[in-house]
C-alpha cells in the first residue's frame, strides 16, 4: 500500500524547510504565551486601540478578554498559524508529485515496481503525518509553557480543540496543494493553485476582519471555517470541522486518483 | 516468444504530432533499434510501454502484460533510462543507487558494483554536480543493475566518450547473449549498427521500415573518399573503374558503394591510395538510400 523507501526519501528532503518553520513557530509562541499578563490585560488593549484599527484587525489581533487562552487563540491562532505552517504546506505539497513530474525524476519512481497509487498515497501520508507533528509539537510546547508560566491558566480542553481545529485546516488547506500537485506537469501551475488558493483565502480572511463593510468576504474564505473566536466561545465549530474533513479527504481523494490516470510527460 | 508487441499504437497530439498506428514486435533475445530524428515519436513510444501515457487507441504489451494498466508488474522485470536524466535532488550517485535499489526491494549489489567499475562511475559526488556523460553512466548502471529481463534505452549512448560507447556496446552484446530482450532508440546509425538485430526507423510518428540489420547493410550505400597520388590516377580510376562516382576534385574521389566492398578495396589495390575515408552518412542519407528520394522526408529531416 505504500513505499517506506520514498517515504524516507521524502522525509530527508523535506527535513530542514520543516525544522526551520518548527523553529520559527517555537519562537512565536513562547514569546505570545510569556507576554500574557493578565494585569496588564487593559493596558494592552488601551495600546491597541492607538493603533490603526483595521491593521490590527487584519493581524487577527482584537480587544479580548482575558483569559490565558482568548490571549493565545487571539495573538498565535488568529494569524501566526494561518502564515507559517501554510509556507511548509505550500513547499512540501509541491515537492511531493509536481516537481519530481516537472524535473523527471518521476520517470525512475515509476520505473521501479510501485503503482502510481502507491506512490501518490506515500506522498500523502508524509504530509498528513508531518502536518500533523508540526500542530502537535505546537500544542504540546503551548501546553507545557503555559502550565510553567502560568500554572493552572489554560483551559487545556479549549486549547487542543484549538489546535484540532487549525489541523483539519491544514488537512485541507495541503489537500488542496496535494491536489493541484498531482494536476499539473509543471512547479509553476501546481504552485499557481496550490499556492495561490491559500494565499489569496488568508489575504479575503484579513481584508474581512478590517470591518463591518467587508465582512460579507467571509463566506468567500476557507479559512473562515477555522474561527478560533467561535471554538474558544464554544459557539457552533463541529460543523465547520466536518466541512473540513470533508474538504480534505475530497481534495486528497481526487488527487490520488487523477495523478492515477493522468499522462505524464516523462 | 514476443516479450514487447505493440498493436495500432496512436497518440495524435494534433499538428502531424504524435504516433500513428504503430505496430511491431520484439522477440525474445533481440536487440531493436529504433531509429528516427528528434521529434519523430521514438520517446513518445517508449513513455507508452513504460505506462507514463495512455493510448488514444491501440495497445502496448510487454511480457504479455498491459503497459497502461500491470506496469508496477512490467516493471519488475524491465530496466529503463530515460532520454532526458533527471534525478533526485542533492542525493549522492550512490544514495540514488541505494534508493532505487530499495524501491525495488533490490538487496544483491554484486552487479551493481561491477557495472560501476566498468563504467568507472565516481558515486561519491552529488548528482547536481555530475557532468552530463556522469549522469548518464548513472541512468545506465541504474537501469541494468537489477538483471532486468527486458531492457528500455532511450538513446543511452548520449553524452558518452567514445571509450565508454564501445563499453557499453560490449555490454549490450554481453546481455543479448544471455537472452536480454533490449530496445534501444537512437537518432544515429551508426550508433546502433554495432549491436542491433533489427531495426525500426519511424519518421513523422509513422514507422516506415522495419529491417533486418543484415539485409539493411546489403543494401546500406556507403560514400567513400579516396585520395589518390596524383589528380590524373584519380580521373582515371574515376573513368575506368565503373563505380558510382560523386564528385572528382584533384586527386580526391567521391562515390558510393552498394553493400559490398571487396570490388572497391579490389581496383584500389591497382592505384596509390594516399587516404581512404568514408562520409558519416546522416540519418537523411539512410533514408535517401532506402527509400529513394521523397522530398517529404528529405525536407522534414
Amino acid at each position: 500500500m505504500l513505499s517506506k523507501s520514498l517515504l524516507k526519501a521524502t522525509i530527508k528532503q523535506n527535513f530542514m524547510v520543516f525544522i526551520i518553520i518548527v523553529a520559527v513557530l517555537m519562537v512565536y509562541l513562547p514569546i505570545i504565551i510569556t507576554m500574557y499578563d493578565p494585569s496588564a490585560q487593559d493596558s494592552l488593549n488601551k495600546i491597541l486601540e492607538t493603533m490603526p484599527q483595521g491593521l490590527i484587525a487584519a493581524m487577527g489581533f482584537k480587544e479580548i478578554g482575558g483569559s490565558l487562552i482568548d490571549f493565545i487563540g487571539s495573538y498565535f491562532y488568529g494569524f501566526l498559524i494561518l502564515l507559517l505552517p501554510m509556507i511548509y504546506s505550500i513547499i512540501a505539497c509541491n515537492r511531493c508529485i509536481a516537481s519530481h513530474v516537472d524535473k523527471g525524476s518521476m520517470a525512475y519512481l515509476l520505473s521501479t515496481p510501485n503503482n502510481r497509487g502507491k506512490i501518490a498515497r506515500t506522498q500523502a501520508l508524509f504530509i498528513i503525518i508531518s502536518m500533523t507533528i508540526m500542530i502537535g509539537i505546537g500544542t504540546i510546547v503551548g501546553i507545557v509553557l503555559s502550565n510553567v508560566s502560568f500554572p493552572g491558566e489554560l483551559d487545556v480542553k479549549t486549547f487542543l480543540l484549538l489546535n484540532l481545529g487549525a489541523l483539519l485546516l491544514y488537512f485541507a488547506v495541503t489537500g488542496i496543494g496535494f491536489f493541484a500537485s498531482c494536476l499539473f506537469n509543471d512547479t509553476k501551475s501546481s504552485l499557481m493553485v496550490g499556492a495561490g488558493l491559500p494565499v489569496i483565502f488568508l489575504v479575503i480572511q484579513m481584508i474581512s476582519d478590517v470591518g463591518e463593510k467587508t465582512r460579507f468576504l467571509k463566506n468567500f474564505t476557507m479559512f473562515t471555517l477555522f474561527d478560533s473566536d467561535k471554538i474558544i466561545s464554544g459557539e457552533s465549530y463541529i460543523p465547520q470541522f466536518i466541512a473540513l474533513i470533508v474538504i480534505a479527504m475530497v481534495m486528497y481523494g481526487l488527487g490520488i486518483n487523477i495523478f492515477k490516470k493522468r499522462d505524464l510527460p516523462l | 516468444m514476443t516479450i514487447i508487441k505493440i498493436k495500432d499504437l496512436t497518440k495524435d497530439y494534433g499538428d502531424h504530432k504524435g504516433i500513428f498506428d504503430l505496430t511491431f514486435n520484439i522477440e525474445e533475445g533481440e536487440v531493436f533499434g529504433y531509429l528516427g530524428p528528434n521529434g519523430a515519436g521514438k520517446t513518445t513510444t517508449i513513455r507508452h510501454l513504460m505506462g507514463f501515457l495512455t493510448p488514444d487507441k491501440g495497445e502496448a504489451h510487454i511480457l504479455g502484460l498491459d503497459c497502461t494498466k500491470s506496469s508496477a508488474d512490467i516493471m519488475k522485470h524491465l530496466g529503463y533510462l530515460p532520454g532526458e536524466i533527471a534525478f533526485f535532488d542533492g542525493m549522492s550517485g550512490m544514495e540514488f543507487l541505494n534508493f532505487m535499489a530499495e524501491m525495488r526491494g533490490l538487496t544483491d549489489t554484486t552487479l551493481r558494483d561491477k557495472l560501476i567499475k566498468l563504467f568507472e562511475l565516481d558515486t561519491k559526488g552529488k548528482i547536481r554536480k555530475m557532468s552530463k556523460g556522469m549522469k548518464q553512466k548513472l541512468g545506465i548502471v541504474c537501469a541494468f543493475m537489477h538483471d532486468p529481463k527486458v531492457l528500455i534505452l532511450d538513446e543511452p549512448t548520449s553524452g558518452l566518450d567514445p571509450l565508454m560507447q564501445k563499453n557499453f556496446a560490449d555490454m549490450i552484446l554481453e546481455e543479448k547473449k544471455k537472452g536480454k530482450t533490449i530496445l534501444m532508440s537512437s537518432h544515429s546509425f551508426e550508433e546502433i549498427e554495432r549491436t542491433c538485430d533489427r531495426v525500426g526507423i519511424i519518421r513523422q510518428g509513422e514507422l516506415v521500415a522495419i529491417e533486418n540489420m543484415h539485409d539493411l547493410k546489403q543494401k546500406r550505400r556507403k560514400i567513400y573518399l579516396v585520395t589518390f597520388d596524383t589528380p590524373a590516377s584519380a580521373s582515371h580510376f574515376a573513368d575506368s573503374s565503373g563505380f558510382d562516382i560523386l564528385e572528382v576534385e584533384n586527386n580526391i574521389v567521391k562515390l558510393s558503394v552498394l553493400g559490398n566492398v571487396s570490388e572497391f578495396i579490389k581496383t584500389l589495390h591497382n592505384y596509390t591510395v594516399l587516404d581512404l575515408n568514408t562520409e558519416i552518412s546522416s540519418l537523411e542519407d539512410i533514408f535517401m538510400h532506402y527509400y529513394g528520394n521523397k522530398p517529404q522526408s528529405a525536407s522534414n529531416m
